[in-house]
């Protein structure tokens, strides 16, 4: 395609790669901005230019890449058409790929959706289980609703699913990888996974192992790891024991068994999906959030604070009321700015606490559905520290513009997370504090298949300078 | 090639937890070429999974897209998880034998081809660098003159190179739709009356039937994006809001949505549609207004 060749390279747009940075919460620079959010949507959506970037040999850097000429308007000639034309053709060429899983890389997922539906949950969240020699607890494993166990592994599914221990020797399956109905979803979309619909029992896919563990392996040829061994076999006869299990499914037969509603089990809603891909995507790494998610802090803080911030917050109603008329400042000698400033304030100041009130304000609409960290070598889907991000997914089209209350509800269930030391002062890191509150939490608002991102934090009305003039009692 | 696909059989919409999404390739370049639909691509591009700007099937569609399209006889709305379940459940069990045999047999050959073009492409890929291997001995050998052994050369280690390869497995294959299991045509199988999709709005219907392209517009602010045609070949020209004939519109709306729209170079359109005596909701007239902010 003679893209570049013809083209003026004064006219060419910075490389596209800036452009991711346009999902992230992150504002760029003002004046690029609205060519991002453009960008954003369809006008990056240059399939011509992606069509080329897999094929090797027609030597397209990154900075040949650009946005896409758009025109203003039709203007009904042959060439406007033709060059949609080619974007469409280009379009179609790269969505008509079919997922292909050659030799190495293919992980074998099965579909079970009942296996684990009579599992107690919150088992491994209250004990703490010994491993390592270590009291360590469990992250919240959602047994109940994984639904899709792996055979084998590779790096894609490295991070992903988790294994139920605790089970009885001859539970068939043992110490195999069960993913979440996301999980899977996501890795049969990136091509990574083979989902395949079971025509048998569980038993006879994933036998219990017997005392020799070499036999575990022989009942089922059709493994990854046994797949070259099954080529000696007469083709049609291969295919016989091939699909003697199951057969593989297709990624809309996939969506229709791993979506669907929110409150049913083993299923996932696709707004989430589609929050949850897009971060994968982005290199986050993303596992659901627990049910409830328990404030620590909440129970090792000491009572004396809880009863200091009770007192304070009647200290206020103490104070005199506002005249309902007239200047807020009453005319007279002031020798001290404080004098003012007192009677200047009309709301009462919200003074952050690691201490939730007592009975939870209503807490309905929102949730945080789930955790993510960015991306980093240290983290295990086991092992890891706290998460960066609080997320919730919100449906456009069902919901509105939440009301205070609801933020604050929602705020209330991530954890105490007060601005580092060094940012304080007053000529302390005064951005970071404001884009860091007290609790944070991010909400992802899901229109049709657009995401739009919104970080939510709760502030002390006072990271300004001004803080420091307005002593606190 | 773009009018051909006039005669397209009705366009399946798979109606899964409440969301209308397309998984065919063929029937999303039919929505976009002759309904002016372009919807929003969703999934990860198995190719190059790591990236958010291309986006791959599936393609979902807003409600009354899909409710314009019934309408028109283009399309039609299936029970996806309950159809495939009720299909899987018969493929498992003799019931089904026939249907499971044909899914496979289709299976089978698209892997075959899968297979074929691997091999084609390691042998372009092997030929290529055997090639420049060729090229360098000969540049290596030409600079000695012995530009005569290098044919020799050349073909001996080809040959080398070329026992027929052990026989490998057929890869494995996902395939984006379930058209193979859904049998032929890729038919009407859990096709149901969706009672709860709503009317397309007149206002919407207005932008469609002028040529106008939309997608979901909540990011700058307004119901749509409106497109004057493709988004590929046009930025959108305007931010829409729909509101009723009669309601009354909140000025800070129009404050907001204006400055918003204006910000990313649109303009902000709001309409609605008149109720006429006679006329059912959508059919009536439909007046639309753009507000843009002059200099400031």
């Amino acid at each position: 395609m003679a893209l570049d060749d013809d083209d003026n390279p004064a006219l060419a747009a910075p490389p596209p790669a800036a452009n991711t940075t346009a999902a992230t919460p992150d504002a760029p620079a003002e004046e690029t901005a609205e060519d991002l959010l453009e960008d954003e949507g369809a006008a990056a959506q240059d399939f011509r230019v992606f069509a080329t970037l897999f094929k090797k040999n027609t030597h397209i850097s990154a900075q040949t890449i650009r946005k896409g000429e758009k025109d203003f308007e039709s203007h009904g000639t042959q060439l406007q058409a033709d060059t949609l034309e080619q974007s469409r053709a280009a379009m179609q060429e790269v969505l008509s790929y079919t997922r292909i899983h050659s030799g190495a890389n293919l992980v074998r997922g099965w579909y079970f959706p009942d296996w684990w539906a009579d599992y107690e949950e919150g088992e491994e969240w209250q004990d703490s289980k010994a491993e390592d020699g270590k009291k360590e607890r469990k992250p919240f494993g959602h047994i109940r609703d994984r639904v899709v166990i792996l055979e084998g592994s590779s790096t894609s599914t490295q991070n992903l699913g988790r294994a139920v221990t605790g089970q009885a020797k001859d539970r068939p399956g043992r110490g195999r990888d069960w993913l979440l109905p996301e999980e899977a979803l996501y890795l049969v979309e990136r091509g990574s996974l083979d989902l395949w619909w079971p025509t048998r029992e569980f038993g006879e896919i994933f036998p219990a192992p017997p005392a020799a563990p070499v036999e575990g392996k022989a009942p089922n040829p059709e493994t990854t790891d046994a797949n070259p061994s099954a080529q000696q076999a007469d083709e049609e006869e291969d295919e016989e024991d091939e699909y003697a299990n199951g057969f593989p499914l297709s990624l809309q037969a996939a969506y229709a068994l791993l979506v669907g509603p929110d409150d049913s089990r083993g299923k996932i809603s696709l707004q989430k999906f589609q929050v949850y891909s897009n971060l994968k995507r982005c290199g986050y790494n993303v596992l659901r959030a627990p049910p409830n998610p328990p404030n620590p802090n909440q129970s090792s803080y000491p009572l004396n604070i809880t009863i200091k911030t009770f007192f304070s917050s009647l200290l206020p109603s103490l104070a005199p009321s506002p005249p309902k008329s007239g200047p807020l400042l009453k005319p007279g000698l002031y020798r001290s700015y404080n004098q003012i400033f007192a009677q200047l304030s009309l709301i009462e100041r919200h003074i952050p606490s690691p201490i939730l009130p007592s009975p939870l304000p209503s807490i309905a609409p929102y949730e945080i559905h789930f955790l993510v960290w960015k991306s980093s070598q240290k983290w295990t889907k086991l092992r890891h520290a706290a998460p960066d991000f609080y997320l919730s997914v919100v449906d456009a089209q069902e919901s509105e513009v939440p009301q205070m209350e609801e933020i604050f509800g929602l705020l209330e269930q991530t954890p105490w997370a007060p601005p580092r030391k060094e940012w304080e002062g007053n000529h302390g890191r005064l951005y970071a504090r404001l884009k860091n509150g007290w609790r944070n939490v991010l909400m992802a608002v899901v229109d049709h298949g657009v995401i739009n991102y919104m970080s939510r934090s709760l502030q002390e009305d006072c990271v300004f300078p001004y803080k420091a003039m307005v002593p606190r009692d | 090639m773009a009018t051909s696909t006039a005669d397209h059989p009705p366009v399946r919409i798979s109606l899964i937890a409440g969301r209308y999404l397309v998984f065919d390739i063929d029937a999303v370049m039919v929505l976009r070429r002759s309904h002016g639909l372009c919807g929003v691509l969703t999934g990860t591009m198995p190719q190059n999974p790591t990236q958010n700007l291309f986006l791959s099937l599936p393609q979902e569609l807003r409600a009354e897209e899909a409710r314009m399209l019934v309408d028109r006889g283009a399309a039609y709305i299936a029970d996806e998880p309950n159809d495939h379940l009720r299909l899987l459940k018969e493929m498992s069990s003799g019931a089904g034998e026939k249907r499971r045999e044909a899914y496979l047999r289709e299976l089978r050959e698209k892997r075959v081809t899968a297979k074929r073009l691997f091999d084609e492409e390691k042998e372009a890929v092997r030929k290529m660098h055997e090639g420049k291997r060729g090229k360098a001995k000969k540049g290596k050998q030409t600079q000695k003159g012995e530009g005569d052994d290098s044919l020799f050369f050349d073909s001996a280690p080809s040959a080398a190179v070329q026992p027929p390869a052990p026989r490998e497995s057929l890869p494995a294959i996902t395939p984006s739709t379930s058209n193979a299991m859904l049998g032929e045509p890729a038919g009407t199988s859990g096709a149901i009356a969706d009672e709860d999709l709503p009317e397309p709005s007149a206002f919407y219907k207005e932008l469609n039937r002028r040529g106008y392209f939309t997608t979901p517009g909540l990011r700058f602010g307004g119901g749509y994006s409106v497109y004057p045609s493709d988004p590929f070949k046009f930025h959108a020209h305007y931010l829409s809001s729909c509101y009723g004939w009669d309601e009354k519109i909140p000025m800070l709306d129009i404050v907001t949505s204006g400055r918003l729209g204006t910000a990313v170079k649109k303009s902000f359109m709001f309409g609605a549609e008149r109720e006429e005596e006679g006329k059912a909701k959508g059919e009536g007239q439909v007046r639309m207004f753009c507000v843009e902010w002059a200099g400031m």
